[in-house]
């Protein structure tokens, strides 16, 4: 069934529906364990406002951001949940790629454009996604996923949000795709 | 034992932490596993070449969906004490609207992202850097889109509740569309595939 | 490409009968089963987790089986006196893990009783807050179920016809349950038909369980 796997070499891809249900079951464990869901865009968060604050330790008396962030967190910014996550994150995924023989440093783009323009695209992409979560309260684990399973209206409405978007827009940048 | 453990206080604050980082390393690997660390198979799903994204999310909600709800009917975890993310109409909208132009430019999400930086991919670590960028930017300028970002605080509605039915029959339908999305992008694959090769 | 429905079988296979089973259990039974204070406050004051005695009665000379009588004094208490059927659990031993099959199931009514209310009460507080449901306690305890029920006081000829077919009752469960009573002048060859509003047996465990 894994037709796509791009080489030979490397091994096929988990079956989705499996890795799907791992997936739910390692949301259960965090909600379980920590009573909340995964999430990414948070931990983004907590580096900015620790290298704000590290850099320009007025930025938190001008910032209502800070302040905001600082009103909801005590102590240090790093010391959060989802820092810790995150962390583990890198390090799963960097022992899933060995193990399946997928690391390897490159840039992936369609066939019809070029590395240079992905890796724009890429800066574009990553703005949006990181302003759009804050506005949002939380990405696709943090808001769509982990709303998803504890049937949020709010999670399901930027899940429904995210994904129909993209399929708007779809049309407009098939070309860095397909 | 009842869950959640960290708010029942059963675990420490400090366990909680290292427990987060044993699932995060669940997290990466299973999302490496499944293929998010690949930009172009996760844009797949917008073109109906590769549905893998829909595929494990969708499972993956489906099945912490109802594993919660087991979990709460047994009495193993108190679902009052599970963060149920709030919802802000506007900010939940035009946020997701955001995130989504930033999934087709850039191919990836947050979390995806870093597993594709873990293993090498440059696009992906350029898209972090552009999420950092994103981040500061909103916290930059937070005056101005403040009243956006708290306009219509709804609470923390479930969805069900919105459309008057219990969590349970929501839960079912819900797996139920899943199913039905689950067919429809197996199906789609496969004319995908079989356009493909006529092309 | 033929497009593959195989994994998706197996994983509805798994997931629907289990996302049956939620949608098919009532929605406040997924509710968090834990009581505040306040709600506790609430569910005492309204009494729903009492068994009046002629209720208790009534279903021991009709022999329901729905009904399981726990005594929560002393095994010494039990052995002088105890009522029909009952066993003995006392109120120390409750959380022995021997019990939780009895204490936690949906099938029978557990009514608690001790001498006065308290440990019956206390019993039933312990139980509550475990979330179990299909517990109840023993309005006045057996003092008020000697008062009235094995010695039941004839009414005054001036009582109206109710307090008449309730002395009937009682005098009837005495002798059925092998209490006092004694003879009576009254017919005690009237059915032993208990006052209408105290003979409802069925509803009372959806209250106790729809009150939270």
């Amino acid at each position: 069934m894994e037709s796509s796997s791009p080489t030979k070499k490397v091994r096929a891809y988990m079956n989705p529906y499996l890795a799907g249900v791992l997936l739910g079951l390692v949301l259960l464990a965090a909600n379980f364990i920590s009573g909340r869901g995964l999430g990414a865009s948070g931990a983004v968060k907590s580096v900015v406002v620790t290298s704000v604050v590290t850099v320009n330790p007025h930025a938190a008396e001008s910032s209502d951001f800070i302040r905001d962030y600082e009103k909801g967190h005590t102590g240090n910014p790093m010391k959060n949940w989802l820092v810790f996550q995150m962390m583990g994150v890198i390090l799963g995924a960097f022992v899933s790629g060995i193990l399946s023989g997928r690391l390897s440093l490159k840039t992936e783009h369609g066939p019809q454009t070029t590395s240079k323009k992905r890796l724009i695209f890429a800066v574009a992409g990553g703005i949006l996604f990181g302003f759009g979560s804050q506005l949002g309260r939380g990405c696709t684990s943090g808001s769509a996923l982990s709303g998803l399973a504890v049937m949020s209206a709010g999670g399901i409405l930027t899940m429904m949000a995210i994904f129909g978007t993209g399929y708007a827009l779809a049309y407009f940048f098939r070309k860095n795709w397909i | 034992m009842m869950g959640p453990l960290s708010v029942n206080d059963i675990i420490s604050g400090d366990t909680n932490f290292l427990l987060a980082f044993f699932i995060g390393i669940a997290f990466g690997f299973v999302l490496e596993q499944a293929g998010f660390s690949s930009s172009r198979r996760l844009a797949g799903v917008f073109y109906g070449y590769d549905m893998t994204v829909l595929k494990v999310f969708f499972t993956g909600g489906i099945t912490a969906m109802t594993g919660i709800l087991l979990f709460g009917l047994f009495g193993w975890m108190d679902l009052s004490m599970v963060y149920v993310n709030p919802t802000f109409l506007t900010s939940a909208i035009s946020g997701g609207v955001i995130m989504g132009a930033g999934f087709i430019l850039g191919g990836y999400c947050p979390g995806t992202s870093f597993c594709g930086a873990a293993i090498g991919k440059v696009d992906a670590m350029v898209f972090i850097g552009g999420l950092f960028l994103g981040v500061y930017i909103w916290g930059f300028g937070f005056d101005l889109w403040k009243d956006m970002y708290v306009a219509g605080n709804m609470g923390s509605p479930k969805i069900g509740e919105w459309l008057g039915i219990s969590d349970g029959l929501m839960a079912l339908a819900i797996v139920v569309i899943a199913f039905a999305a689950f067919f429809v992008s197996e199906w789609v694959e496969s004319r995908m595939a079989k356009s493909g090769k006529e092309n | 490409m033929k497009p593959n429905f195989k994994p998706i079988l197996i994983l509805a296979a798994f997931l629907l009968p289990l996302a049956l089973i939620i949608a098919a259990v009532p929605s406040d039974s997924i509710r968090p089963y834990k009581l505040t204070a306040a709600q506790m406050v609430q569910l005492v004051n309204q009494k729903e987790h009492f068994y009046s005695a002629d209720q208790v009665a009534s279903m021991l000379v009709a022999k329901d089986p729905s009904l399981q009588l726990i005594d929560v004094r002393s095994p010494d208490e039990f052995e002088k006196f105890s009522l029909p059927g009952a066993i003995n659990i006392p109120l120390a031993d409750l959380l022995n893990d021997q019990y939780t099959d009895l204490l936690n199931q949906d099938i029978k009514a557990n009514v608690f009783y001790s001498n006065g209310t308290l440990q019956a009460n206390e019993a039933w507080m312990i139980t509550r807050q475990l979330g179990y449901l299909n517990n109840f306690v023993l309005e006045g305890g057996l003092n008020y179920w000697f008062e009235t029920i094995l010695n039941p006081q004839a009414p005054k000829t001036t009582s109206p016809d109710e307090e008449f077919a309730r002395y009937n009752f009682r005098m009837g469960a005495a002798q059925a349950l092998g209490g006092g009573g004694g003879l009576s002048t009254e017919s005690t060859a009237k059915p032993m038909t208990p006052p209408a509003a105290k003979t409802s047996i069925t509803p009372k465990k959806k209250k106790a369980s729809g009150g939270c």
